[in-house]
């Protein structure tokens, strides 16, 4: 089984975060499974982290819908963060909007890290929602 | 041999009683009568021969040429001159004769003259006139007539016949010539001014109808005038003209200017003419209507006599350009304001006169009211924007629902697989347990849904009066647990008489939730703090809600605050509906609500309560 450090879920619904735990649990050793209420609180979380010199997750499980911030506000400032590594950030939405997509296909382009994009409901963890070494060598 | 001739003829000559003058082939006067001399006021000088030439010298209608063909011509001609002297104008008409020897040889000329004095004048001012008469008659076909009263005898010039169409050889009688014209009026007026004429002397001059000898209709002035002589008339001559012509197109004309003016007065459109200075020369009814005057108090007037000076020097610099560009200014719309105030939109146009140099002297204006069309488009428009909001809610709601029941159905067939999946039972448990409490959302959803579209529904409002503070009196009771548990202070400056309108139950609904709100996001370090203010404004009542809480960062969330599941402070209780509904609320009462805030410091909602009932 793939062992990982550390992975982040950011989402308001603790069904979601109980289902990505789960899920996370059948497919990666992972010890620290960390969920935050909304974007605020994990970006909090990863600035402490970078002044702490504490390894940051290899991957972010990101909803968008959030009170206080939301997934775009988190990633805005997310992607201000001296972060040398990438990391995979999988963007969770039950949203069918199309601007939604485009939006985070902007994202995508522009930004140093992985981004995924998916929809509700999840039955299952990807590999590559966890790994993009081997495609990108 | 020359010389004795001359001598013997001397006193001969001399004493002729008409003026005679003797000239040799080199034109020297030989003789002359003193009479000669006197015509030519001349003194006689025997020893000096003149040429006879210089006795003509100046005298018009004779020149040296003309006299030179005289004097040696082989017959007999006549010449009229006129002097011009001091005492004034005389005419002389002079005879030149061959003078012949025995043999029939010409030895020079007789110069016979008469002193014809002023009845030439008048006789060549009578052939004038008579010439420019015949003119005149031939132009203006122009007859005569003629009646002498002691003969009974009536004769008719040529063009009066023709005009009658008539054989020249045609002998009228006064019956035969009253019968020609036209049975009626015509023939009874002109049987009236005979009878007239014949009794008092009474000229005449009138435009009636004849038929003519071929059957036609024609019109005729026919005029007459009694001749008399010593108070009795001798004659009574008369003119005839063929005016049939002038008539018609006279008549064709006035038809076409009553046609014009019926159209232009009957356009439901007005229309007025100005001249160079922007003065009306003409206006239709609809013009005058729209003025409430009549032609005669516009006529003259420019735009400054009847409108106010904006709307006066607009219109003028619109006449100027058009007269300048000489291009017309085809429907444009305007505005006009009647001295009353009262507001006219216009489609207008003007189009510049020109006269025959090209030069414009003025310009055409017609306007049409389009106040009724441009109320209709404000309406359309109107209609179109409420549309265009309605629609963007609607969008807008719809990825609300969508999201909302997708995130709950998406959580419900995640659940299922996992329970589908599990064989512990003690985890099965649990994921029921889960499944249960997505089941609970999901209903807390459809509620605040319904809750929304109950709201935006209910189009038939019934907004009524409401006293505002018993509203906020009857929210403080039902919150007096919770308020007081929060030992909120409330100050309330609101007038106890002041009534908004409103849906009763919307009314306690908004302040129901800005005032939980205001408690809700105080301040940790402070007691809350709530002062409820209103103003009454032009339209409506004004309605503000104060707190010292936590305030909101409206750089960030401005645009959000009133969405819906929009949350910004870490609160249990959130959530993020109480505003959403509220907006909805106040917006379908045709009011508004606006908020400022600073962190930190507090929030002021602001409710307007739009006054008019519909």
């Amino acid at each position: 089984m793939k062992k990982m450090n550390s992975i982040f879920i950011v989402d308001d619904d603790p069904i979601t975060v109980f289902g990505i735990q789960k899920m996370l649990k059948a497919s990666v050793a992972c010890e620290n499974i960390l969920a935050f209420h909304n974007g605020k609180l994990a970006i909090d979380q990863l600035r402490q982290d970078i002044e702490n010199s504490i390894p940051l997750p290899e991957v972010i499980f990101l909803d968008i819908n959030m009170p206080i911030m939301d997934g775009w506000e988190f990633l805005e400032e997310f992607l201000k963060l001296p972060i040398e590594d990438k990391i995979i950030i999988n963007v969770i939405t039950s949203s069918i909007d199309p601007s939604d997509y485009h939006k985070w296909n902007e994202f995508r382009l522009k930004c140093f890290h992985y981004l995924n994009f998916k929809n509700k409901p999840i039955f299952k963890i990807e590999t590559t929602d966890l790994s993009r070494i081997n495609l990108a060598s | 041999m020359k010389s004795t001739q001359t001598d013997l003829n001397n006193s001969i000559l001399h004493q002729l009683p008409f003026a005679t003058a003797l000239v040799d082939s080199s034109f020297n006067l030989i003789d002359v009568s003193h009479t000669w001399y006197q015509l030519f006021q001349a003194t006689p000088d025997v020893n000096n021969p003149k040429q006879v030439f210089k006795f003509f010298e100046g005298h018009e209608g004779c020149t040296p040429e003309l006299l030179e063909q005289y004097l040696i011509g082989n017959d007999i001609r006549t010449i009229r001159h006129k002097v011009s002297s001091k005492e004034g104008i005389s005419w002389l008409e002079s005879t030149f004769a061959p003078w012949f020897d025995d043999d029939k040889n010409i030895q020079g000329t007789i110069i016979q003259t008469i002193d014809i004095g002023r009845q030439t004048q008048k006789d060549i001012e009578l052939e004038q006139t008579k010439e420019l008469f015949q003119a005149t008659t031939e132009i203006n076909n122009i007859g005569s007539w003629e009646y002498n009263i002691e003969t009974e005898k009536l004769s008719w010039c040529k063009m009066t016949k023709q005009i009658h169409e008539v054989p020249e050889d045609y002998e009228p009688n006064v019956s035969e010539a009253i019968e020609f014209y036209k049975q009626g009026y015509s023939r009874n007026k002109i049987s009236m001014l005979f009878h007239k004429i014949l009794q008092e002397g009474a000229s005449f001059n009138e435009r009636l109808q004849i038929v003519t000898q071929k059957g036609e209709e024609k019109w005729v002035a026919a005029g007459g005038k009694a001749i008399k002589k010593e108070g009795k008339t001798l004659k009574i001559f008369g003119t005839f003209q063929d005016i049939n012509q002038q008539v018609i197109a006279e008549k064709r004309t006035k038809e076409s200017e009553r046609l014009l003016t019926t159209l232009i007065d009957n356009l439901p459109i007005n229309v007025f003419i100005k001249d160079k200075d922007s003065r009306k020369i003409l206006v239709n009814k609809a013009e005058c209507n729209y003025l409430d005057t009549s032609p005669n108090e516009l006529i003259g007037k420019t735009d400054f006599d009847l409108y106010d000076n904006d709307i006066a020097k607009t219109s003028r610099d619109e006449d100027l350009e058009v007269m300048r560009s000489l291009t017309p200014m085809l429907g444009e719309e305007t505005i006009n304001a009647r001295k009353d105030g009262s507001i006219t939109h216009f489609l207008t146009s003007k189009i510049p006169l020109l006269d025959l140099d090209g030069k414009a002297y003025g310009l055409i204006g017609m306007s049409m009211d389009i106040t009724n069309l441009k109320q209709k488009e404000e309406q359309l428009r109107n209609l179109i924007n409420v549309t265009a909001i309605q629609n963007k809610k609607l969008i807008n709601f719809a990825h609300i629902v969508s999201h909302n029941l997708r995130s709950h159905s998406a959580n419900f067939s995640m659940l299922l697989d996992f329970l589908i999946k599990e064989k512990e039972p003690e985890e099965k448990e649990r994921i029921l347990g889960m499944l249960s409490s997505a089941s609970d959302n999901l209903l807390d959803t459809l509620e605040n849904l319904n809750e929304v579209v109950d709201i935006s529904t209910n189009v038939n409002l019934d907004k009524k009066s409401v006293n505002l503070n018993k509203s906020i009196e009857r929210v403080q009771q039902n919150l007096s647990a919770f308020l007081e548990k929060n030992k909120v202070q409330i100050t309330n400056t609101i007038d106890d008489s002041l009534q908004v309108k409103s849906v009763p139950a919307y009314l306690e609904s908004i302040i129901l939730n800005l005032m939980t709100n205001a408690v809700k996001y105080r301040h940790p370090m402070r007691v809350p703090e709530i002062t409820l203010e209103a103003s009454k404004e032009p339209k409506g009542i004004a309605f503000s809600i104060t707190d010292n809480g936590l305030g909101i960062d409206l750089d960030r969330y401005g645009d959000k605050i009133f969405g819906m599941y929009k949350t910004f402070h870490n609160n249990k209780d959130a959530r993020g509906l109480g505003l959403y509904i509220i907006k909805n609320q106040i917006e379908a009462m045709d009011g508004y609500i606006t908020v400022d805030s600073s962190i930190n410091k507090g929030s002021v909602f602001k409710v307007f309560f739009y006054e008019e009932n519909e």
